[in-house]
Parts: C-alpha cells; sequence; structure tokens
C-alpha cells in the first residue's frame, strides 16, 4: 500500500471522528505533504507508511503547537522534536495534532481550553488525560498508535480508560527535545498502540540519546524484543498497596484473570511492599507543580503567549493580564501551588519533604526490582474504569486520585506499560506492569505474550 | 492550616497572574484543599533520610563549549514581522515611554 493511500484512508477516518474532538489540527494538505515525502524515500523505513498521532504539546512546524491552551493559540514551533524527526525518518507521518488537558494537566482532557475529548467507547465518559485525543483516537481505529507524554501517568492512565496499550520508557529513554516542558524531572513521551507490536515499534525508533537533550540518557537505542511463548522462570510481585480492599470489583476481576493466565504462562507470582508508594500523589502534587511554575513562566506575553495589556499599563500588569486570561484554572492552580511550595518560609515544609518521600518511593522500587526481588510488578493501571465527564472536575484532589497507581512510577523514573487485559460492563480494564530502568524489552515482551494469551476485550464478571 | 485570600492573592502576585476578585473565593478553597491534602507528608517522619533521588543520567553530559546554530526550520527573520541587523524589532512598550 501506498502513503498516499494511507493518507487518504487516515484523513477519511479522522473526518468521520471529528465527534469525538480528539485532534486540535489536521489537514488533507498536511496529509498529502507527508505521504509524498514517505512515498518518495528511496528505502522503505522500520515504520513506512505508519500514521500517527502526535500530542498537541510536542512540537512540528507544520502545524501548530498549542498545548490546549487559550495562551499558545495559534503558536507554531520554529523547530520539530527530535522524537517525531526519528519517527519521521523511519517512514511514520504525521496524521494530526491530538486534543489534551492544557499543558498536559489533567486526568480526563476536561481541562483542555478547546473542549474535552469524548471517550469513543462511552461518549459520556472521559477518555482519562492528559493525553485523552491520542488515546481516543487509536481505540477508534483512526491510527494505530499515537504519541502521547507523561509527567505522572498521562499515557497509562488514558490507555486504560480506553483499551489500548500505553508504554512509558524509561526517563531519558526518549529524547524531551520539542516536547514542551511541564515538569522536567518527570516528563517522558511516550507512546499509544493498537497492540503491544505497534507501541514497541514506534518506542525503538524514537528511543536513544540526543545531544540537544542533556537529560537524554547515553544507551543505544531499544530494540523491539522477539516473541516469547513462556514465561517460565519470571518472577512477578504484586504490591499489596496497589490492591486496597475498595478496588473497583472489575478492576479486581481484570487483575484476577491476569495473574491466572501468568501463572497459566510459568510465571511466578509472589506479593511484595511499596510502603511509600501511598504518598506518591501527594509528593507528586508538590513536585510537579513546583517544577511548572518554573517551566511556564516563560509564557508572559513577551517570550510567548497571546498578549493582553493590563489595565496599569505596565509590564507587571501586562504579565497578570495575559497568564490571568490566557491559562485555565487548573493551570493557574498549580502554577499557584508551585509558586507557594516553593516561597520563602515554605520551602523545607513542602519542596525539600517531597525531594526526601521521592526518594523514598524510588527506593521501595529499587529494593524491590533489585538483584534478589522479582522481575516485574504488576497493579491495577487506575482504580476504577472511565468515570463520566464532569464527575471530578468540581475537586482537584479527586481528579489527582484518578492516577493514584500510575504515578509513582513516574517519580521513580521507571518503565512500565498499561495493557487492556478485559472488559467490565463494556468499559475497559487496564493492567500496569512495571519494570527496572531500561528494562522495557523485557517490559515489552511479557505484554506481548499477555496480550496474544488474554484477548483484552473479554466481559471480566 | 488555613490560608487566606490574602495569602493567595500575594502567591499570584510572586506568580504574575491576574485573579479576578469573584473567582478568589473558590480558589482560595481549592488552594487549601490541595494544601491540606499534600499536608499528609508530615506522616513522614522530618529527620528521615534519604539518597537524594533524580531521575536520568548520572551525570550531565559535558560538551565542546562552542556556539552551534539551532536546528530551526526557518530563519529568525521569517519568523518576526521586522528583523534587521540581527535584532527583532518590537513595538514599543507602554512603560518604556518614558526612558
Amino acid at each position: 500500500m501506498t502513503a498516499a493511500a494511507v493518507a487518504k484512508d487516515v484523513g477519511a477516518r479522522l473526518a468521520q471522528a471529528a465527534g469525538l474532538n480528539a485532534t486540535l489540527h489536521w489537514s488533507a494538505e498536511c496529509l498529502e505533504a507527508e505521504a509524498r515525502r514517505v512515498d518518495g524515500m528511496s528505502t522503505q523505513g522500520a515504520l513506512h507508511a505508519l500514521p500517527l498521532a502526535v500530542k498537541d504539546n510536542i512540537v512540528t512546524i507544520e502545524e501548530p503547537t498549542t498545548c490546549g491552551s487559550r495562551i499558545l493559540e495559534g503558536y507554531v514551533s520554529p523547530f520539530t522534536a527530535t522524537a517525531v524527526r526519528r519517527l519521521r525518518a523511519a517512514g511514520a507521518m504525521v496524521a494530526c495534532k491530538a486534543n489534551l488537558d492544557e499543558f498536559a494537566m489533567g486526568s480526563s482532557t476536561e481541562h483542555s481550553a478547546y473542549g474535552r475529548v469524548n471517550n469513543p467507547l462511552d461518549h459520556e465518559r472521559v477518555p482519562g488525560g492528559s493525553s485523552g485525543g491520542s488515546a481516543a483516537l487509536v481505540a477508534a481505529d483512526v491510527v494505530p498508535a499515537a504519541l502521547g507524554s507523561e509527567t505522572g501517568g498521562s499515557v497509562r492512565q488514558p490507555a486504560s480508560f480506553c483499551g489500548v496499550v500505553g508504554v512509558k520508557p524509561t526517563y531519558g529513554r526518549v529524547s524531551r527535545y520539542g516536547l514542551v516542558a511541564f515538569g522536567s524531572s518527570l516528563d517522558c513521551i511516550s507512546v499509544f498502540g493498537k497492540t503491544v507490536n505497534h507501541a514497541s515499534r514506534v518506542l525503538a525508533v524514537m528511543s536513544g540519546p540526543d545531544p540537544l537533550d542533556a537529560t537524554s540518557v547515553d544507551r543505544p537505542p531499544m530494540k523491539a524484543p522477539a516473541a516469547i511463548s513462556s514465561l517460565a522462570g519470571l518472577k512477578v510481585g504484586l504490591p499489596r498497596e496497589y490492591f486496597p480492599s475498595d478496588l473497583h470489583p472489575g478492576v479486581r476481576a481484570g487483575l484476577d484473570r491476569t495473574v491466572a493466565t501468568l501463572r497459566e504462562l510459568g510465571a511466578t507470582i509472589s506479593e511484595v511492599s511499596l510502603p511509600h508508594s501511598k504518598y506518591a500523589v501527594p509528593t507528586y502534587y508538590i513536585i510537579a507543580p513546583a517544577e511548572a511554575a518554573a517551566n511556564l513562566a516563560r509564557y508572559d506575553g513577551v517570550r510567548y503567549g497571546v498578549r493582553r495589556v493590563g489595565p496599569e499599563g505596565d509590564i507587571s500588569s501586562l504579565y497578570r493580564a495575559t497568564r490571568g486570561s490566557g491559562f485555565g484554572a487548573e493551570v493557574r492552580r498549580r502554577i499557584l501551588i508551585g509558586t507557594y511550595v516553593l516561597s520563602a518560609g515554605y520551602y523545607d515544609a513542602y519542596y525539600r519533604k517531597a525531594q526526601t518521600v521521592r526518594a523514598l518511593i524510588a527506593q521501595d522500587f529499587h529494593q524491590v526490582l533489585g538483584a534478589n526481588g522479582v522481575d516485574l510488578l504488576l497493579t491495577p493501571t487506575t482504580p476504577t474504569p472511565a468515570f463520566k465527564a464532569g464527575e471530578k472536575t468540581e475537586d482537584p484532589v479527586q481528579m489527582y486520585l484518578a492516577d493514584i497507581f500510575v504515578c509513582a512510577i513516574s517519580l521513580a523514573g521507571l518503565p512500565a506499560l498499561s495493557l487492556p487485559v478485559g472488559r467490565d460492563r463494556g468499559l475497559p480494564i487496564g493492567a500496569q506492569l512495571i519494570a527496572g530502568a531500561f528494562e522495557e524489552p523485557r517490559l515489552l515482551a511479557v505484554a506481548a505474550l499477555l496480550e496474544r494469551t488474554l484477548g483484552g476485550t473479554e466481559e471480566v464478571r | 492550616m488555613t490560608i487566606g485570600s490574602d495569602q493567595v492573592k500575594y502567591v499570584a502576585k510572586l506568580a504574575e497572574i491576574g485573579v479576578a476578585e469573584h473567582e478568589l473565593p473558590k480558589l482560595v478553597e481549592q488552594f487549601n484543599r490541595i494544601v491540606d491534602y499534600v499536608a499528609q507528608l508530615d506522616e513522614v517522619p522530618s529527620d528521615t533520610k534519604a539518597e537524594p533521588f533524580l531521575a536520568g543520567p548520572e551525570a550531565t553530559p559535558l560538551r565542546e563549549d562552542v556556539v552551534n546554530s539551532a536546528p530551526l526550520a526557518r530563519p529568525p527573520a521569517a519568523m518576526a514581522p521586522e528583523f534587521a541587523d540581527g535584532f527583532f524589532l518590537v513595538p514599543r512598550h507602554g512603560a518604556m515611554e518614558d526612558l
């Protein structure tokens, strides 16, 4: 199939999926240009003619990058993200820029300035967030794979809600160059796939060191793993803190099914403990807003941002008016919290304390996944299936708790993925597999075998 | 601990974010809700020691101290309405009229 034919088909699918509100920018012209470029390549790359949705906080020069914010309305980057550049060189095509929570802050896409994304399986429910547009486009069969970004679970959580595969690599495995900064010590470009194989192939191409990102780790690019047929010898740990007694019964049934399948395939299962994970959400909501407060200072109407002139006519008034009207409520809240926890008199009580707890959380993982520990951890990805729109918008803490099982892994910088393991009354259930740093190949190989064995769309109870 | 509206206004000033008076009550309530929630880290004894942790490479890679051109898709002149002698020309700002 030529890239031109693929592009035409994707264009039709994008038009048909308009009701999801999952895209922020796409055009038939851009798709045709991508197809011409790929059809003109002298050799076919590893991702020949693969159409990708790209979350709209990853910069490309052809289309605007708004981060789902009014403050960046119409902004077009003068450069392309390294990850996108590598994917294109391997023959992939950027099909569209996908909707997201503003500046990737949220768990439902309800914080996008351009309206929320509908979950393709139930339009009354959210697709998860912040990479909800990318997840919805893969779930709705518009594209087979998509780029998202993770700061504290923003790919795994929507992957779980939409019933697709979502993979967060080890921090530093993929260059952050061209990913609009939110929490720099946490941010990772991550990937959604219709299958584990799609996600593996995309991750393999975009991984590897990049001189333009000093936090990218100097290791060769990841190799997509070969298929395995048995899990004999594999040790899987179930952290007891991630299976609370009030866990949603559908989620529990999905995980029970996964554990039974792991055993059938030859893995040994044991219970382990990650005692500091219970502090992951409060730790995250100190560290991430603190980093965001610094990173988002650049949107001031002078360096970046749609400028608003304030009533006093001075420069401070310009900043306040630009930032007050350009940022949505959640972004403003996080900048304020971040500024507060870094301010004189509160730094030690909040920020320094959170850094200590972050180290304890990471230490727990390193002990459990260390030499005498287990190879992988299995947990639910989310405490419930996709929730209804509007359910959590009034109470920010309730929204934050949607990430309770995913954000500790981000704080520890580890790779993890969400795999669909069944459905509860039609809504997808995701299981999360977590590995030690740079163990993505094993993580992906196990997930691919589980995917083949489990199916993933069966009702779990 | 309760954070009052004056303190939220002060933080908003530090962050250069305009907040309208009518938005304040809800913002103060949500601010307190979040700060109360994250304060559960107080349970961790304050004398707890942990090896400092930061994800990523063990050391920042060093590179030659040379200026390389940024890999831009368009030259600077194409990104500005006016560009002359290597400078971006921008409109005068009101605050600078007296200088």
